[in-house]
């Protein structure tokens, strides 16, 4: 290209229209890539601040697109505070152990965590490490249950009823019972992890389940004839034909369950959240709502913000997974 | 006082035959506690201060105690959290531990070995009802009207929406909360019947007869619920009146120390169970609860606004600290405009605040069997049985002897321990006039024009 | 010669939703090691019924196939099938499709198994003979038509079957490469003269193949009408074939056969007495 510039600028008549085509193209592409998601933005957020100024709620003025990055800035203030909080809470129970030990030397010291609160970080993490560990069960569950459905015709004639029936449910609707359930089998003197996590876990988990069993088995069922027939000729083991031509054959169509299913969980394990009042994103939002402060509103945009953005990028992820690990390529786009 | 010291003869008798399990008197070193991590639920109401002051001035952390304080959605999630025991203790409404461990609700055995506060909450009502109200109310040389107003100016405006046939609606916080039987007591009083609970025939609504519809609604969603009509108005704890003044949704109307003055509040609420098993780790929840009070209250309220800082953190009570300052430094805004001085509009420790009185037990369960939550008569023993199971002064008296002994507090602000026998003197200062005695519940109970006599049931 | 493959008194039915029905019957036919045999005949005839059946992958309601003296029970590698759509993974490379049936064929111990040098030269072989060993490591999706048939042929001789079994295995190339898959496919056979059966509809492909050109009748209850030999020279040559007179003859008969003996006349009903004979088979069987 640089011969080509240099040329042109040599005022060669026939080479200049060549030159302004290059330009051209990289103006199309720049437009298409950047400058149209800037603009699109741009638009929003005008649009945003302008609609924000007229609206009054009863806890002021509706937060625009500034508000809402003061509260961002904010918040990431009031984590830095509380991890500085935190420190002092180890030192004084370091202090406070030995202290123990002086008088009691049997005390066996114990460094128990920060019992502060959870800023706005620590529920972006719990809520993602919930979705994925709800979603990996999920998935640990679905995936072998739809590759048995989708090659058993028999299993899947007694099971598509149940499937079909639970499909539709909310996972909302299944959150009391989850409740009660845990509560009344998880009964451990010393939990590992908390009740409301494993509520919260098992929400996603019922959520996630049905769309990939389903997508499996439809993967698995629609497999090529042809592709079975070749496992016959081979007299492939049940195991190695499950595992090199069942499981890479339904590749793109467990990927497709998958993503609805983790889209579907990320939705909804916010609004379990906010019902349940478990920790995460969701009862941030509900928390701020209850609050009812002037920063409430700007601090749930920014909430809500965040969520869409994990959303979109959990989304991506899913996508750059199934890119890697999937053969068919086209199945992985959009 | 004849009851009384029945019920504490009662209790020392007792303590003694349970003194093998439970620690030893005062004077004997109080051991480490047993159980370190706990779980304490509240719900969002400035009321809740003392776990919060314990927590963040480490008075939590003397005892050894490592304490993670929960926001609760609803004063249900809470009992129940207390009783399965995800939350070790909580912040409770008075008619909580004694309605479980009667059976009202959920049944379990709840005690409470700490009082909370006095006073804190109002009732407020919304702009449209207010100007009705307005007509009835006299006013004063100002131009402002004459407090304490009672429920007869609300009665024409009820009147009214009932023969238009509109259901006229009104928010509190749980069937046995404080708000619930305030709010009942001020339309009582003011002539309008707040209706029956009948629980033997299925029905908990507390709607019988009733010309004022009660439903409950979480305190933190009571502005949102009265902005949105469905009430019109409520009663709850601070900071939501002050919120529905700035909101300039609704206008509070009369705070409980003007329906009761010094009313007994919130409560702390641990199951039977945990005081138990934990002995030290109990006592030591209290002295730290304790102090924390004695902070609130200290050289005439003067921590007030750090505790509002606090408490306007939105871990806590979260509401912007110009709500919760209104109410928490000694005034209450009424009326848009209309700030009164009302110094002991939150009481956390003065006039023995903390002290579980039995008597106190006792008003509440008067009230629950004048609205038929109870459903059936009682004897009077029966009451005083009951607040004894429930109240428990001799693990306050514990924790707080054990304040004095190391001095961290002092003799004076405490009632007598040796003498006290856990009722105080017959009460006065009701907007009624009627007064109570908590050693005679049911001649308290058939004083009452409205409300269910002592042998009546539904 | 010896027999290598008998089909005695083969017959089909197929539980369909409207009642039986009989795609073949008293199918009968003979074949020698070594031998080239073309199946054809119009579409929906019953050919791929036939071959399935021959492959295990169907089992036949009436009669049977004897493979070597022994009765075909079930699919297996002895019976390499090239299929008409490649039927290649299209995850795996041409080597690893290649690979994946002669792990499963050599690995095994035995006579037969293979060391892992072994069998990757035997891959390479296998490619080279049908020249793929230039894209060896593509995958399906990046090779054209032809080569995915290449491939699958590989991968059914890398199976060294007793009887090779193509199903159409040309039916979906266009003309040109159709006949160089046809060239290759000769100069293979001059090299390892298998066994095979090869189903076509296209005549001159059959005449150029085969030893033998086995001819059906139409559905329902189709069976072979009629059985030609080609006792062309080998090797053959495609254009000095086509001025052949034995060959047009050759061409024309199976031409006849076709399009005046069994001209496919569309019955929309299908004969409702047949298909209760086909119930009976059924229960015969
Ligand atoms: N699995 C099956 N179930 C029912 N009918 C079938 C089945 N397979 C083939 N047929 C029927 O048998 C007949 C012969 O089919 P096929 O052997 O595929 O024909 P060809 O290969 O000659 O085109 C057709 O009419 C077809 O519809
Ligand atoms: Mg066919």
């Amino acid at each position: 290209m640089d011969r080509q510039v240099s040329l042109a600028l040599m005022q060669d008549d026939e080479l200049l229209p060549k030159w302004v085509d290059t330009v051209k193209r990289w103006g199309v592409l720049f437009l298409s890539t950047v400058a149209g998601p800037v603009v699109g933005i741009m638009a929003f957020l005008l649009m945003w601040s302008v609609a924000a100024q007229n609206i009054q709620t009863s806890l002021g003025q509706f937060p625009g697109p500034s508000d809402v990055w003061t509260q961002v800035k904010n918040l990431q203030a009031e984590h830095i505070a509380e991890r500085q909080k935190a420190d002092a809470f180890y030192q004084r129970q370091e202090e406070r152990n030995q202290a123990r030990l002086q008088v009691d030397p049997d005390y066996k010291p114990k460094i128990r965590a920060y019992t502060g609160k959870e800023t706005f970080l620590d529920q972006i993490f719990t809520s993602l490490k919930t979705v994925m560990s709800g979603f990996i069960v999920a998935a640990l569950i679905a995936i072998p249950l739809g590759i048995a459905i989708g090659l058993s015709r028999g299993l899947y004639q007694s099971v598509n009823p149940i499937i079909q029936v639970f499909k539709p449910v909310s996972p909302l609707a299944w959150l009391p019972i989850v409740t009660m359930v845990v509560s009344a089998v998880y009964v451990t003197p010393e939990p590992l992890v908390s009740k409301s996590y494993l509520v919260s876990m098992f929400t996603v988990t019922l959520c996630c389940l049905w769309p990939m069993v389903v997508n499996t088995a439809v993967g698995v069922a629609s497999i090529d004839e042809d592709l079975v027939n070749v496992s016959k000729v081979l007299r492939l083991p049940a195991l190695k034909h499950v595992q090199k031509i069942v499981l890479p054959a339904s590749i793109p169509m467990i990927f497709t369950g998958m993503r609805l299913s983790l889209g579907v969980a990320w939705m909804v394990l916010i609004a379990a959240e906010m019902l349940a009042q478990n920790p995460g994103l969701g009862k941030f939002v509900w928390d701020e709502f209850q609050n009812g402060s002037s920063d409430s509103l700007g601090r749930i945009m920014a909430a809500i913000l965040t969520i869409g953005l994990i959303g979109f990028l959990l989304d991506r992820g899913m996508l750059q997974l199934q890119r890697w690990l999937s053969w068919d390529k086209s199945s992985a786009e959009r | 006082m004849k009851y009384g010291r029945v019920v504490k003869w009662l209790g020392v008798l007792i303590l003694l035959l349970s003194m093998p399990w439970r620690l030893g008197w005062s004077g004997e070193q109080l051991g480490f506690p047993e159980k370190e991590e706990l779980t304490f639920g509240f719900i969002k109401l400035t009321d809740m201060a003392p776990i919060a002051i314990a927590y963040e001035k480490g008075y939590f952390e003397d005892e050894g105690l490592y304490v993670t304080v929960e926001a609760q959605a609803n004063w249900k999630v809470l009992l129940d959290g207390v009783i399965d025991g995800r939350l070790d203790g909580a912040h409770m409404l008075a008619g909580q531990p004694l309605a479980a461990t009667i059976g009202f609700g959920t049944e379990a055995h709840i005690i409470t070995p700490f009082s909370m506060d006095l006073n804190g909450n109002g009732i407020t009502v919304s702009n449209e009802i207010w100007k009705q109200m307005k007509a009835n109310i006299p006013k004063r040389k100002d131009g402002k009207p004459v407090h304490p107003i009672k429920a007869d100016a609300l009665k024409p405006v009820v009147e009214k929406y009932k023969s238009e046939g509109k259901p006229f609606n009104m928010g509190m916080v749980f069937p046995v909360s404080t708000h619930n039987y305030e709010l009942r007591y001020w339309l009582a009083a003011g002539g309008l019947h707040p209706g029956f609970y009948a629980p033997k025939k299925g029905d908990i609504s507390g709607q019988i007869d009733a010309d004022v519809l009660l439903s409950v609604t979480p305190p933190p969603q009571m502005p949102a619920t009265l902005e949105a009509g469905t009430i019109y108005g409520y009663c709850v704890g601070e900071p939501w009146n002050q919120q529905a003044v700035f909101k300039g949704i609704g206008v509070p109307v009369i705070t409980d120390y003007e329906i009761w003055k010094d009313n007994p509040e919130k409560v702390f609420g641990i199951t039977a169970e945990f005081a138990e098993k934990y002995p030290n780790t109990t006592i030591r929840i209290v002295r730290a609860l304790i102090r924390a009070a004695i902070w609130l209250d200290e050289n005439n309220n003067a921590n007030r606004p750090e505790a509002v800082k606090i408490l306007s953190q939105s871990n806590y009570v979260g509401a912007d600290y110009e709500v919760i300052a209104n109410s928490m430094t000694g005034t209450f805004e009424y009326e848009k405009g209309d700030k009164r001085a009302v110094p002991d509009f939150n009481v956390f420790f003065r006039y023995h605040a903390t002290y579980p009185f039995y008597s106190d037990a006792v008003w509440y369960l008067t009230q629950m069997r004048r609205w038929g939550q109870i459903p059936e008569h009682k004897t009077d023993d029966w009451y005083h049985q009951v607040a004894n199971k429930v109240y428990r002064p001799d693990i306050y008296s514990k924790a707080a002897q054990s304040l004095i002994d190391e001095g961290l507090a002092s003799k004076k602000d405490f009632p007598d321990f040796a003498t006290e026998d856990g009722f105080k003197p017959p009460q006065s200062e009701f907007i009624d006039g009627i007064v109570f005695d908590g050693t005679k519940p049911n001649a308290y109970i058939e004083k009452f024009p409205i409300g269910l006599k002592a042998k009546q049931s539904l | 010669m010896n027999t290598l493959l008998q089909i005695s008194d083969m017959g089909m039915v197929f539980p369909t939703p409207k009642g039986a029905f009989v795609a073949l019957e008293h199918v009968n036919l003979t074949i020698q090691q070594g031998e080239f045999v073309s199946l054809i005949g119009h579409s929906g005839c019953g050919k791929s019924t036939v071959l399935n059946v021959v492959a295990g992958l169907y089992q036949a309601t009436s009669g049977g196939v004897i493979l070597n003296g022994k009765e075909v029970q079930q699919p297996g590698p002895d019976r390499a099938v090239v299929f008409q759509n490649h039927s290649l993974l299209p995850w795996l490379t041409a080597y690893e499709n290649v690979e994946l049936a002669v792990k499963q064929v050599f690995s095994k111990t035995g006579e037969h198994s293979k060391t892992k040098t072994e069998m990757k030269e035997w891959i390479e072989h296998n490619l080279k003979l049908v020249h793929m060993d230039h894209a060896m490591h593509k995958r399906p999706n990046e090779i054209s038509g032809g080569m995915k048939q290449r491939v699958g042929i590989a991968r059914a001789l890398s199976m060294q079957p007793d009887i090779l079994l193509m199903d159409e295995p040309f039916g979906a190339l266009d003309a040109l490469t159709r006949a160089h898959m046809q060239d290759s496919l000769m100069e293979i056979q001059q090299e390892l003269n298998n066994t095979v059966i090869m189903i076509t509809h296209d005549v001159d492909e059959a005449v150029l193949l085969s030893d033998r050109i086995v001819m059906m009748t139409n559905g329902p209850a189709a069976t072979i009408g009629s059985i030609l030999d080609v006792p062309l020279a080998r090797p053959r040559d495609r254009l000095a074939l086509s001025r052949d007179a034995e060959y047009n003859h050759l061409r024309s008969d199976v031409l006849k056969f076709l399009y005046e003996k069994q001209r496919k006349v569309e019955n929309l009903n299908a004969p409702v007495n047949k298909c209760d004979q086909g119930e009976n088979a059924n229960h015969a069987a």
